[in-house]
C-alpha cells in the first residue's frame, strides 16, 4: 500500500501497557504502526514475574497449591488440580471418586466462570458494554457457590494431594442444578446479544488469522488451538479425573481467527454445563480425600501432567528429590505459550485488530509472568 | 426449659459421611503404559545413535541426548515420520548443581505421541542450540529458561529478558541464587 | 433511604426547575432585544444575562442526558444505575461535575499549554452556539434564522478543530491517533449528515427550523423518508461519536483519544460538549423527522408543545443509547466503508427520490415506498454479506464439534 512519494514517511513506536485498559493486566506490546497499520509488535512481558516456581522449591508440597491458585487468578481450582495430580502421579496416590467427581464439578464450573469473563472483556476490548455485566452476574453466583464449597471466592486451596479438602455442603447438588441453569440462561443470552452482532462480525471475522500449522508450531493451545481446526483437547485424547465417564463434544473451528477463537468459548460453556450435570447425576456418597500420608513426600523421580485449562493446556513438570519439598517445579503456563502465536497474528492488522487479537487469545498475566 | 439448638446447626450435622479416608490406590512406578512403549520405540527408532540414555512414566518416555546432538535429535523428532513432533509442548530446566538439564516436552497431536528430549548442560558453560528454526514456540522458553537459568541458546534470534528486567543480575532459578536474601531496592 | 414520596416530591421539585429554566429561557429572549439596537450598558447587560441562561439551559438539558445514558445502561444491563445521589440518582451528574471541577487539572509538561486549554473550549463553542437557532417550540427559539439548518450544519463542524487541536497539542501519541480518526470521522459523516437533512429541506422547501415543523403537521417525515432518517441518524451518531462510532475516543484502544490527557475541569468541558451534541443530534432528529412539537391531532399550547418536542427528542436519545448497549464498536477502515460506501450513496438515492417525487408531483407514498425499498436493499445486502455466513458457520461448528463418548463406563455402587 506504501507509494513511494516525495515525502518519506517513518513508522511509529505506540507503546500499548502495562497500564491500558486492553492489556489485560500489565502486558505491554510496542506496537511499531504506519499510520493505523500495525508493521510490527514486540510483546514485554515480567511485570508481574512472582517467582513462582521459585518459591515452590521453598515449600511444602501441601503449600505450593497456595502458589499455584495465584497463576491463573481466573481459573485457580484448574490449577489447583493439576499440581496436585502431578504429585498424586509422583506418590502414586488415586484420590476417591467422590474426591474426583467434586473436583471435575469444580473445575468445568470455573472453566465457565473464566469463559463467562472472557465474553464479557472481549466484549469489552471491541467496545461493545452489555455481555460483561451479563457474564459477571452468572460468574458471581459461580463465586458465591466456590466460597460455599470451599470458604473462599477466589484463592481456595480446596483441591488438595489425594482429594479435596472436605466434602461438598449439604444441598450442594440441588444448588449447583439451579445455578447451571441460571449459568446457561445467561450464557444464551450473551450468546444471542454478541454471537451474531453485524458489528461484532465486521471486528473479529477475518481477524488475527492463524493456520493450524503455524499454530502448533507456536504452540497454541485449548480453544485457541481448536479455533484453528486442530481437534485437540486434553480431556478427550488424555482423559483424566473422571472425564473417562462423561459424554461431551469438543467443539472445533475452521478459520482460526478471533470470532472462531470466541464461538469455540462460547460453545465450551454449553458443554461445560452438561459435564457438571453429568456429573451430578454420577456422584455418590463416599470418602473425598485418599489414605495417605499428612504430609506429601513423594519418592524420587519427575512426572510431567497435563491438563485442559480454559485458556488451553496446563502442563506441570514436577522435580522430587524424595523430601517434602519439590525440588522443581516447572509450570507451562497456556497464556504464556499462546502469546507467542501474537506476533504472527498481528502483522499487517489494524491498531484496532491488535486489541481485538490480543483478547481473542484471553491471557491472564498472572499466569504468564508466574 | 430446655434450649434447642438452632435448626442450622442440625443441617448441617446430619449428611456430611463418616469416613473421610478411603482405600489406598496402588499404582506401578516408573513404568511406561503401552502407548509410551509404542512412542518410545518410535523414539529410540528416530534418535537411533544420538540416545544415550532412556526411560520414562506412564505414556511420556525421555531419551537423553549429547547437546551437539540437540538440534539434529529435535529435527529427528519433528520430522520422523512415525513420530512427527508438531509441537514443543514446554521446555523445563531443573538445575541440578553439577548440571542444568533441560527437558524439551515435545507433543504429537497427530500421532498422539508425548516424549520428552533431555539434555545436560554444565552450568559452567550452559550453552546449547536453539530449535527456534524447528518449533516456534522455542523462542519464549528459550528467553524465559536464560533469564532464570543462565543457558544460552546459540542461534536465538532474540534472547533478551523476558521475565526478568534488562540489567538484573544472576538467575533467580539457580539454586544457588537465595531467595531470601535478595534484595531489589 | 429515603422514602418514595420525598423522592417523588423531589423529583417534581426538579421537573419544576426545568420548566422554571425554560420560563427563565423564554424571558430572556424577550430581554433579548433587537439586532438593531444600539449598543448601551443595558442592551450588552441584557444580552450577557440571555446568553447565561440559554447556557445553563443547554447545560442541563445536556447534564440530563448523562444521568438518562447511566440510569438507562445500568436497566439495560441488569444493573440500577446510580440510586444515591438524589431521587433515583437524579443528582449523580450534578455530584460527578462537582468531583471533576475539585480534582487536580494536570497538564501534560511537553504539551502546547495555550492550545490545549483552548482546546476544550472550542469544542464546547459550537456545540454551544448552534442553540442560537434550534428551537424548542414555535415561539421559544432565540434566532429563527432563515437558513437554520444551513447555520446548524456549518456552526457543528468547527467542532472538529478543537478535537484535532486537543489531540495535536497533548503531545501524545493515542491522543494525535485519537485526533486524526476524529478529523477522518467527522469530515467523512458531515457529507450524509448534509443529504439526509437536505432530503427534508426539499419536502419543506426551507430551511428555517419553524417551517420545517410546521410541515410536518400532519405527517412526520420520518413516515415520508425513512431512507433519509437513517442516513441522518446513523450519521449523527458518528457525528457525536456515539457507539459503534466511537472510534476517536475509543477506551481499549486510544484510551481516550484527544482527551488522553485532559483532566478535572478541562475533561468535564469535554463530556459536556459529547452530551450536549448527543442532545442536539437527539433534537435535530425529531425536529426534521418527527415533527417536533407538532402532533397530527391538532395544535397545542405552548407548555404541552415544548413538552411534546422534549419527549421526542428524549425518544431519540434514549434510541442512541440503546445502540450503545447493544453493539461494539467498528474499526476505522470499516467507519470509513459505511461512510463512504453506504451512506452516502443511500443519501444521494435519497435525494434523488425527493427530487423524483417533488418534480413529477407524484403522491408522497410513492416516496416512502422508494425510501423502503432503498433501505430494505442495504439491509438486504448487508445481512447476506455478513450474518447469514456466520450463521451457517456456526451450524457448521456445533455438527462438527467432536463427540466424546464415555471411554469407561461407571458401575454403580450404591442402589
Amino acid at each position: 500500500m506504501r507509494t513511494q512519494a516525495a515525502y518519506e514517511t517513518v513508522d511509529m513506536m505506540l507503546n500499548m501497557g502495562p497500564q491500558h485498559p486492553a492489556t489485560h493486566g500489565v502486558f505491554r506490546m510496542v506496537l511499531t504502526v504506519d499510520g493505523e497499520r500495525v508493521v510490527d509488535v514486540t510483546p514485554h512481558i515480567g511485570y508481574l514475574h512472582r517467582g513462582s516456581e521459585k518459591l515452590a522449591e521453598h515449600e511444602s508440597y501441601g503449600q505450593v497449591v497456595t502458589l499455584f491458585d495465584r497463576l491463573d487468578y481466573v481459573s485457580n481450582l484448574n490449577n489447583e488440580l493439576i499440581f496436585c495430580r502431578a504429585a498424586e502421579r509422583l506418590m502414586g496416590v488415586e484420590p476417591p471418586e467422590r474426591a474426583q467427581y467434586i473436583r471435575t464439578i469444580l473445575a468445568e464450573l470455573n472453566r465457565l466462570a473464566s469463559h463467562l469473563l472472557f465474553i464479557g472483556t472481549y466484549a469489552i476490548d471491541l467496545g461493545g458494554m452489555t455481555p460483561i455485566m451479563y457474564g459477571f452476574r452468572e460468574r458471581e453466583r459461580i463465586q458465591n457457590l466456590f466460597e460455599s464449597v470451599t470458604g473462599a471466592r477466589m484463592m481456595h486451596n480446596f483441591i488438595r494431594i489425594g482429594g479435596v479438602k472436605e466434602d461438598a455442603p449439604p444441598g450442594f447438588a440441588p444448588r449447583v442444578r439451579a445455578l447451571l441453569d441460571d449459568a446457561e440462561r445467561g450464557v444464551a443470552e450473551i450468546d444471542r446479544l454478541l454471537t451474531f452482532n453485524e458489528v461484532f462480525l465486521a471486528r473479529t471475522r477475518g481477524v488475527g488469522v492463524i493456520d493450524a500449522p503455524s499454530a502448533l508450531s507456536c504452540g497454541l493451545t485449548g480453544p485457541s488451538l481448536r479455533a484453528s481446526g486442530v481437534a485437540y483437547d486434553v480431556r478427550k485424547d488424555y482423559p483424566y479425573e473422571v472425564y473417562p465417564y462423561l459424554s461431551y463434544k469438543v467443539p472445533v473451528g475452521e478459520n482460526g481467527d478471533c470470532w472462531d477463537r470466541y464461538y469455540m468459548r462460547v460453545l465450551e460453556c454449553y458443554e461445560s454445563v452438561s459435564m457438571v450435570r453429568q456429573c451430578l447425576d454420577q456422584m455418590e456418597d463416599g470418602p473425598v480425600m485418599a489414605q495417605m500420608r499428612r504430609i506429601a513426600r513423594p519418592p524420587k523421580g519427575e512426572v510431567y501432567v497435563h491438563g485442559e485449562n480454559p485458556r488451553g493446556d496446563i502442563g506441570v513438570f514436577l522435580v522430587s528429590d524424595g523430601t517434602d519439598k519439590p525440588y522443581r517445579v516447572k509450570v507451562r503456563p497456556p497464556s504464556f505459550c499462546n502469546l507467542v502465536a501474537l506476533r504472527p497474528m498481528m502483522r499487517g492488522a489494524y491498531i484496532a485488530d491488535a486489541v481485538a487479537i490480543l483478547g481473542s487469545l484471553d491471557i491472564v498475566l498472572g499466569e504468564v509472568d508466574r | 426449659m430446655t434450649e434447642q439448638p438452632p435448626a442450622g446447626d442440625q443441617e448441617q450435622a446430619a449428611p456430611r459421611p463418616a469416613a473421610h479416608r478411603g482405600p489406598p490406590v496402588e499404582i506401578a512406578e516408573e513404568t511406561l503404559s503401552p502407548s509410551g512403549e509404542r512412542t518410545a520405540g518410535a523414539l529410540r527408532l528416530a534418535l537411533r545413535d544420538m540416545m544415550v540414555a532412556s526411560g520414562g512414566r506412564d505414556d511420556v518416555p525421555w531419551a537423553r541426548v549429547d547437546r551437539e546432538h540437540l538440534a539434529r535429535a529435535a529435527s529427528a523428532c519433528a520430522s520422523s515420520p512415525n513420530l512427527g513432533m508438531d509441537m514443543l509442548h514446554c521446555l523445563a530446566a531443573v538445575d541440578y548443581e553439577e548440571r542444568i538439564e533441560l527437558n524439551y516436552v515435545l507433543f504429537s497431536l497427530a500421532r498422539g505421541h508425548k516424549a520428552m528430549l533431555k539434555v545436560d548442560v554444565p552450568p559452567d558453560d550452559a550453552r546449547v542450540d536453539s530449535l527456534t528454526g524447528i518449533w516456534e514456540a522455542a523462542g519464549w522458553h528459550e528467553r524465559e529458561t536464560r533469564d532464570l537459568f543462565g543457558v544460552e541458546f546459540a542461534g536465538n534470534p532474540d534472547l533478551s529478558p523476558l521475565l526478568l528486567y534488562e540489567g538484573f543480575e544472576g538467575h533467580p532459578g539457580l539454586r544457588s541464587f537465595p531467595l531470601h536474601d535478595y534484595e531489589e531496592w | 433511604m429515603k422514602s418514595r414520596p420525598v423522592q417523588l416530591l423531589i423529583a417534581l421539585v426538579m421537573a419544576g426547575a426545568l420548566a422554571g429554566l425554560l420560563a427563565l429561557f423564554a424571558l430572556a429572549l424577550a430581554l433579548l432585544g433587537d439586532p438593531g439596537d444600539a449598543v448601551t450598558p443595558l442592551t450588552a447587560g441584557r444580552l450577557a444575562l440571555a446568553l447565561l441562561a440559554l447556557l445553563t439551559l443547554v447545560t442541563m438539558l445536556g447534564v440530563s442526558l448523562v444521568w438518562l445514558e447511566r440510569k438507562q445502561l445500568g436497566r439495560m444491563q441488569g444493573r440500577v444505575g446510580p440510586t444515591r445521589v438524589g431521587p433515583f440518582g437524579l443528582l449523580q451528574p450534578i455530584a460527578d461535575a462537582i468531583k471533576l471541577v475539585t480534582k487536580e487539572d494536570v497538564s501534560p509538561g511537553a504539551s502546547s499549554k495555550a492550545i490545549f486549554y483552548a482546546a476544550p473550549i472550542l469544542v464546547f463553542v459550537p456545540s454551544f452556539v448552534v442553540w442560537l437557532t434550534i428551537p424548542l417550540s414555535r415561539d421559544l427559539v432565540v434566532r429563527n434564522l432563515d437558513l437554520g439548518v444551513f447555520f446548524f450544519i456549518a456552526v457543528s463542524v468547527l467542532g472538529i478543530v478543537g478535537l484535532i487541536l486537543a489531540g495535536w497539542s497533548s503531545n501524545s501519541k493515542y491522543a494525535i491517533l485519537g485526533g486524526f480518526r476524529s478529523a477522518a470521522q467527522l469530515v467523512s459523516y458531515e457529507i450524509p449528515l448534509i443529504l439526509g437533512a437536505l432530503s427534508v429541506v426539499m419536502l419543506a422547501g426551507s430551511m428555517r427550523f419553524t417551517d420545517v415543523v410546521d410541515a410536518q403537521a400532519s405527517v412526520p417525515y420520518i413516515a415520508l423518508a425513512p431512507l433519509a432518517f437513517a442516513v441522518f441518524f446513523i450519521a449523527g451518531l458518528a457525528e457525536v461519536g456515539r457507539t459503534p462510532f466511537d472510534i476517536y475516543f475509543a477506551e481499549s484502544e486510544v484510551v481516550g483519544g484527544p482527551f488522553v490527557e485532559y483532566s478535572g475541569a478541562h475533561w468535564a468541558v469535554f463530556f459536556l460538549a459529547e452530551y450536549v451534541n448527543t442532545f442536539v443530534v437527539a433534537a435535530l432528529g425529531a425536529l426534521l423527522f418527527l415533527g417536533g412539537w407538532t402532533w397530527p391531532f391538532g395544535d397545542l399550547g405552548q407548555a404541552a408543545a415544548v413538552a411534546l418536542f422534549l419527549g421526542k427528542t428524549y425518544l431519540l436519545a434514549v434510541v442512541i443509547f440503546w445502540v450503545r448497549a447493544t453493539f461494539p464498536r467498528l474499526r476505522i477502515d470499516q467507519l470509513m466503508m459505511v461512510g463512504w460506501k453506504a451512506l452516502i450513496p443511500l443519501g444521494f438515492v435519497s435525494v434523488i427520490a425527493v427530487a423524483v417525487q417533488r418534480f413529477y408531483e407524484w403522491p408522497v407514498w410513492t416516496l416512502t415506498l422508494m425510501s423502503l425499498a432503498a433501505l430494505g436493499a442495504a439491509v438486504a445486502v448487508q445481512l447476506r454479506a455478513q450474518r447469514s455466513g456466520a450463521v451457517a458457520t456456526a451450524k457448521r461448528y456445533a455438527q462438527r464439534a467432536v463427540a466424546v463418548e464415555p471411554s469407561r463406563r461407571r458401575e454403580r455402587t450404591q442402589a
